[in-house]
């Protein structure tokens, strides 16, 4: 690539020179010093700063347009030549460099046309410059049609028709004026709604833009009235200023630019060494980045997501969407991301250099960030443990009342009825006592599994490998109990890593339609990792539905996670973290 | 309906304790279910006005679990069944 461009660069310093020995020896080149110093002006100007642009940043096409635009403005001054092929190239190619220019103007400086329109009126511009243009010179006379009499004849004249050659040149140049005002409207839009950044480093060049395209406007319109070639070529020769300015204008920014971002980092470290207070960091970056709109964000490695300074959860932009994002790293974890303007993406390179200078703050403010996100989620899990907490209480005096206490009504009502018949009726008596004992036993038994749901005694009596074979047996589906803890552990602990399964192998009977389970319990790094997987139906999802987001909270209160694996048709893992305490 | 199933025959319906009371007498059925609250007298009320007018027709009374207050006099009630417990089984027990 490199090698490529030195070539090139060669070519546009031989073309020059070239050009320049044609300009000189020409016997019919008007105001010769001026057209020779602004065409070398101009050409080289246009090769080397497009080749400066080009090499710094090989996937933005501006770098690559600039460079052709030389070439092309090259071309057209072999129309000043003697040699009749060469100023019949130059002439018949004379006006491609207005296309290249245009196109390198919109595309800027991003690289890309932005839209339809745009890349129609680059795509017209190739087309009359490339194509119109150089087929009509096969009926163009220069003594005639040029109003040149020392030029060298058109080697390529095939035919005379003065009328076909007045009439395409004139819808030649009224499509060009089209062409021109549009180009010059996009520009000045540019610069009315550009952000403070692309403000900051490319206004000088939509200024020239729009300079250049005024003037094109004023040749246009000259030519088309016929008024004096004077006044034409005073304006021709104007036009070139803005033009010769370009690629210089362009330099000038990305230099700017450069210079502007080793001392916004010099002068962040700074700012970062006076211990700024929560917040400040974000408008440090960006005034660093020279824009305002900048958003910082905060990677929480255990949520595995992005949250804002005040703990909320932000999804990075995506493509298009005219934001950029660059990550910042630390040892090789991500800690943030700046979030900015899209038209600074060129820039990328300096926003992770202000990145990195504000690591180590950014770890700071991360943890800060971190705390929030914990607390509005602490917040929010309350509430719901609350309801959830008055949702229970409301279920448990529900199945009271329908079950246990229905049961005991009945029975004491029918204890009265034996009481009033054992003199005269001992066996119907006999009979509702026999009933009423049955009643207790299922009363009792309804009470038992209440009091299950509230607190399994097993638990608290023989500790989570018993309680966890009783959960198993009375499952529907088999349960192979892979692994169990082995040992008691804290009461908070195990009674989370018991409601996990009983939880987990209800949803199993209820929805898996799974032919087995496997509940697995082992220790990381300070957690109990409690897994129940099955070889169901999948598709849970933790969002829809009260029991697993229920669990999720009940674990949150004592910092444990819930993570549900259950891509559809490929089963079910859930897997809770408890912290050890 | 559930009764139907295990081989009842409802022979009537009634929709309060007067209405009960008629349809007993003139459908004279082999057994009475009632509930506790009844729109204008109590089923218990029912029940023993049924016992003092022909002891035939034995009543069993459907229960919710509020139904243990303000209950008076038991006789003519065969039984008490929660409602959620009404069955074949639970009935013939009784009987």
């Amino acid at each position: 690539m490199r090698r490529a461009l030195w070539c090139l660069a060669a070519a546009g310093f031989v073309f020059g020179v070239i050009d320049l020995a044609l300009i000189l020896t020409s016997e019919f080149a008007p105001d010769r010093e001026l057209s020779t110093a602004l065409g070398l002006l101009i050409g080289w100007g246009f090769v080397g700063a497009g080749l400066f642009a080009w090499a710094r940043r090989p996937d933005n096409r501006v770098g690559m347009l600039m460079t052709a635009t030389g070439f092309a403005w090259f071309l057209a001054g072999l129309s000043l030549s003697d040699i009749p092929l060469l100023f019949v190239i130059g002439a018949a190619f004379g006006s491609l460099y207005f296309a290249t220019a245009i196109h390198m103007l919109l595309a800027a400086p991003q690289g890309r046309l932005q839209s339809r329109s745009e890349k129609r009126i680059v795509g017209l511009g190739y087309v009359l410059t490339a194509l119109v243009v150089p087929v009509l010179f096969v009926f163009v006379d220069p003594e005639r049609d040029m109003e040149c009499v020392d030029c060298p004849e058109n080697v390529l004249y095939i035919a005379s028709s003065e009328t076909l050659v007045r009439v395409v040149s004139v819808a030649v140049n009224f499509v060009g004026l089209l062409l021109v005002v549009f180009v010059l409207v996009s520009l000045v839009l540019r610069l009315l709604r550009a952000s403070a950044p692309e403000r900051r480093l490319y206004a000088p060049v939509y200024a020239a833009g729009v300079a250049l395209m005024i003037t094109l406007i004023a040749i246009l319109v000259l030519q088309s009235t016929s008024v004096s070639n004077e006044a034409d070529g005073v304006v021709s020769t104007v036009a070139l200023v803005p033009l010769a300015l370009m690629p210089y204008l362009f330099l000038a920014s990305f230099v700017r630019a450069r210079m502007f971002q080793t001392g916004a980092v010099g002068e962040l470290i700074a700012r970062l060494g006076e211990a700024p207070h929560p917040g400040d960091l974000r408008d440090a970056l960006a005034q660093a980045l020279g824009d305002p709109s900048l958003e910082l964000v905060y990677w929480l490695p255990d949520d595995k997501r992005f949250v804002d300074a005040v703990g909320a959860p932000f999804d990075l932009p995506s493509d298009g969407s005219g934001r950029a994002v660059t990550k910042v790293e630390q040892e090789g974890e991500c800690v943030a991301a700046i979030v900015y303007d899209a038209m600074l993406r060129d820039a990328r390179d300096h926003v992770r250099a202000v990145g990195a200078a504000a690591a180590l703050a950014l770890k700071n403010e991360r943890l800060d960030a971190e705390l929030r996100a914990k607390v509005g989620e602490l917040r929010s899990s309350r509430q719901r443990m609350l309801s959830i907490g008055l949702e229970e209480r409301r279920r448990l005096e529900r199945d009271l009342h329908d079950g246990a206490q229905q049961r005991l009504v009945s029975m004491a009502l029918n204890l009265r009825v034996a009481r009033d018949k054992l003199r005269d009726e001992p066996d119907a008596a006999e009979g509702l006592l026999e009933g009423a004992s049955h009643e207790l036993d299922a009363a009792l038994a309804e009470l038992r599994e209440l009091a299950r749901g509230i607190h399994p005694a097993v638990l608290s009596d023989r500790g989570l490998d018993t309680a966890l074979e009783t959960l198993a047996s009375r499952a529907p589906v088999p349960v192979e109990l892979a692994a169990l803890p082995g040992e008691r552990l804290p009461e908070a602990v195990e009674l989370a890593a018991y409601y996990v399964v009983s939880e987990a192998l209800t949803n199993v009977a209820k929805y898996a339609d799974a032919s087995h389970a496997v509940v697995d319990i082992g220790r990381d790094n300070g957690r109990l990792v409690v897994a129940v997987s099955d070889d169901g139906v999948g598709g849970a999802d933790p969002e829809q539905g009260t029991g697993l987001r229920g669990l999720a909270d009940r674990l949150a209160v004592i910092e444990g996670r819930l993570e549900v694996d259950s891509e559809r048709g490929r089963g079910t893992k859930i897997t809770a973290r408890i912290p050890c305490g | 309906m559930l009764l139907e199933c295990e081989g009842f025959v409802v022979v009537g319906e009634a929709e309060n304790g007067h209405a009960a009371l008629r349809a007993v007498r003139e459908l004279q059925p082999d057994l009475v279910l009632l509930d506790v609250q009844l729109p204008d007298i109590d089923g218990t009320e029912v029940a023993a006005r049924l016992a003092e007018a022909n002891g035939a027709s034995p009543a069993v009374i459907l229960t919710s679990s509020r139904d243990l207050q303000d209950i008076g006099a038991l006789s003519g009630v065969r039984g008490f069944i929660p409602k959620s417990e009404l069955s074949g089984a639970a009935l013939e027990a009784l009987l």
